[in-house]
């Protein structure tokens, strides 16, 4: 259904993901689990609380690798290359892989600086050229209009919706090709889920997206493919509209329909 | 009236009550101390204070000694102390988290943050001030910045664990290192933790008598070098207090106030900054 770039890109994913287990300690969350992410498209992972979704999106970006005692088997490449590997350069894989969590994360700083500070990480940049870059970043979000003249001040400041779509410009500022969303509207009103919903369909054009969430309709929104799992494993993944109309699996129904979850 | 909601009424109005005393029990020794400091000090308070060096029995003086003497040693205590205890915190709380080693250094922080000060002093004395042959504004730093440390510890640890995961989490998926998220977002999260630490610390160190005993000794006379015995205002309020001479019991009222003094615009002061503080 999606629309993409290039006819190749539904062939050559993005990110596949080859027989991965997850422990937390000696707990399984993730129990081989295989799929396949294709670029400019958004993916959404659906699935009851606990079934492993989160688990699964913070192994793309081994985020999880800062706590002692969570480890992943298996293989995840990223154009081919396995990012599990512990020869692959964890900041470059964090520099091509962005995340937006769940709870907004705004740094203390300025608004400005939230975004440049990431920036100036990897580029050195005269100051016209980064506050550019800064501005395109908050046009792409759609946060521009509403902060463009309050730069300086402070991050804090800003509204729980306005907090996540400065973190989503935080993220797509250094340019990654992936971006990650972990649940990132479970914690705003309707309102500020609408106004970051509406940047999918941009985002996507730019970016592979996978999004994790817990409200079904808005998988079925924003998504062009649907994964949804069950007690750490994937149940199914198919285009979005077929797992919402006809999907192949009864349980993966039974969990749309409200049976469970 | 329903019998458990009548007794729960009484409960909560005695229990009330009986933490307003409480409170009020607590203030009342604060505030005494306070307006004895104020009213004895204020009456004790001129410019020779801040002019002249302390006296000698039977002539009159002032403190300008014991105020630099303290000013410098507590200003060293701090320039040592402070960067140890931060990074010692930053050390603790980020980097050996849920480890053995952690755990084990922060009991061995907790036994020195509870140590008695005079065991420090006594400690100082024997590695410091008998081998140089002579006391020193030097061994009284050291013993002040091995009280002020623990605290700084203790508090940076405690700051930087309050900072929420996904901030470092936010922080480190941008690829930036770990380092770099410490330095740049996660000190600013817990800045004002950590400062107000530290001026605990500094406030705790303000008052020590018992380590400069040993240490830093006294000196009657004007003296810069902290490589001499030094003059300060805990053991001069001590040694004065305790004298024979009026004219020597006057000068700790206004030490003591000026101390106080020296706190309260301290912590006073931070509080306005960290208010003003923009992020």
């Amino acid at each position: 259904m999606a629309d993409v770039r290039s006819e190749f890109s539904h062939i050559v994913p993005k990110i596949h993901v080859s027989d991965v287990n997850f422990f937390y300690g000696k707990t399984q969350a993730l129990k081989n689990i295989n799929m396949q992410v294709f670029s400019n498209q958004v993916t959404a992972i659906i699935g009851a609380s606990g079934c492993g979704k989160s688990t699964l999106l913070r192994t793309f970006n081994r985020i999880y690798s800062i706590y002692p005692g969570q480890r992943a088997t298996g293989k995840i490449f990223l154009d081919g290359e396995n990012i599990l590997d512990a020869r692959y350069n964890i900041g470059k894989l964090r520099a091509r892989v962005g995340m937006v969590f769940q709870k907004p994360t705004p740094f203390h700083m300025s608004i400005y600086d939230n975004i440049a500070f990431a920036i100036r990480h990897y580029e050195r940049l005269s100051k016209s050229e980064l506050s550019h870059r800064v501005k395109v970043a908050l046009r792409e979000s759609a946060l521009w209009d509403e902060v463009k003249d309050s730069l300086k001040r402070s991050a804090l400041g800003l509204s729980g919706g306005q907090q996540q779509r400065l973190c989503i410009a935080r993220a797509i500022a250094i340019k990654p090709e992936v971006l990650l969303l972990d649940e990132p509207t479970s914690a705003l009103d309707p309102i500020a889920t609408a106004k970051i919903e509406a940047l999918f369909e941009e985002l996507r054009k730019e970016f592979t997206v996978v999004i994790v969430t817990h409200n079904m309709q808005q998988a079925a929104r924003v998504s062009g493919r649907t994964a949804f799992m069950n007690l750490g494993e994937l149940i199914e993944l198919d285009d979005t509209k077929k797992i919402f109309t006809k999907p192949s699996v009864p349980l993966t129904e039974q969990y749309i329909t409200g049976h469970f979850g | 009236m329903n019998w458990l909601l009548f007794r729960r009424r009484v409960l909560n109005g005695s229990v009330l009550f009986l933490s307003v005393l409480a409170t009020i029990f607590g203030l009342i020794w604060l505030v005494w101390i306070l307006w004895t400091t104020f009213e004895q000090g204020l009456k004790a308070l001129n410019l020779d204070l801040f002019r002249s060096m302390t006296p000698p029995p039977g002539e009159s003086g002032g403190l300008l000694n014991a105020f630099y003497g303290s000013f410098l040693m507590i200003g060293i205590a701090v320039l040592v102390g402070t960067p140890i205890g931060v990074l010692a915190g930053t050390f603790l709380a980020e980097f050996a988290r849920k480890k053995h080693i952690g755990s084990l250094i922060r009991f061995v922080n907790d036994i020195l943050l509870s140590a008695p000060s005079i065991v420090i002093g006594l400690f100082v004395y024997q590695v410091m001030v008998r081998p140089m042959g002579h006391f020193s504004g030097w061994a009284g730093s050291i013993a002040l910045a091995l009280i002020l440390l623990p605290v700084v510890v203790r508090t940076t640890d405690e700051s930087l664990k309050l900072i929420p995961a996904h901030l470092r989490e936010a922080a480190l998926s941008l690829g930036i290192p770990y380092w770099k998220v410490v330095t740049r977002v996660i000190y600013r999260g817990a800045f004002s933790g950590i400062l107000t630490g530290i001026l605990l610390a500094i406030s705790r160190i303000a008052g020590e008598t018992a380590p400069l005993l040993f240490t830093a000794l006294n000196n009657q006379y004007w003296s810069t070098s902290p490589n001499t015995p030094m003059a300060n205002l805990p053991v001069v309020i001590f040694q004065f207090a305790m004298s024979p001479y009026e004219n020597w019991q006057r000068l700790p009222w206004a030490g003591a106030f000026v101390v106080t003094i020296f706190v309260l615009l301290l912590s006073i002061g931070t509080r306005i900054l960290l208010t003003r503080r923009k992020f």
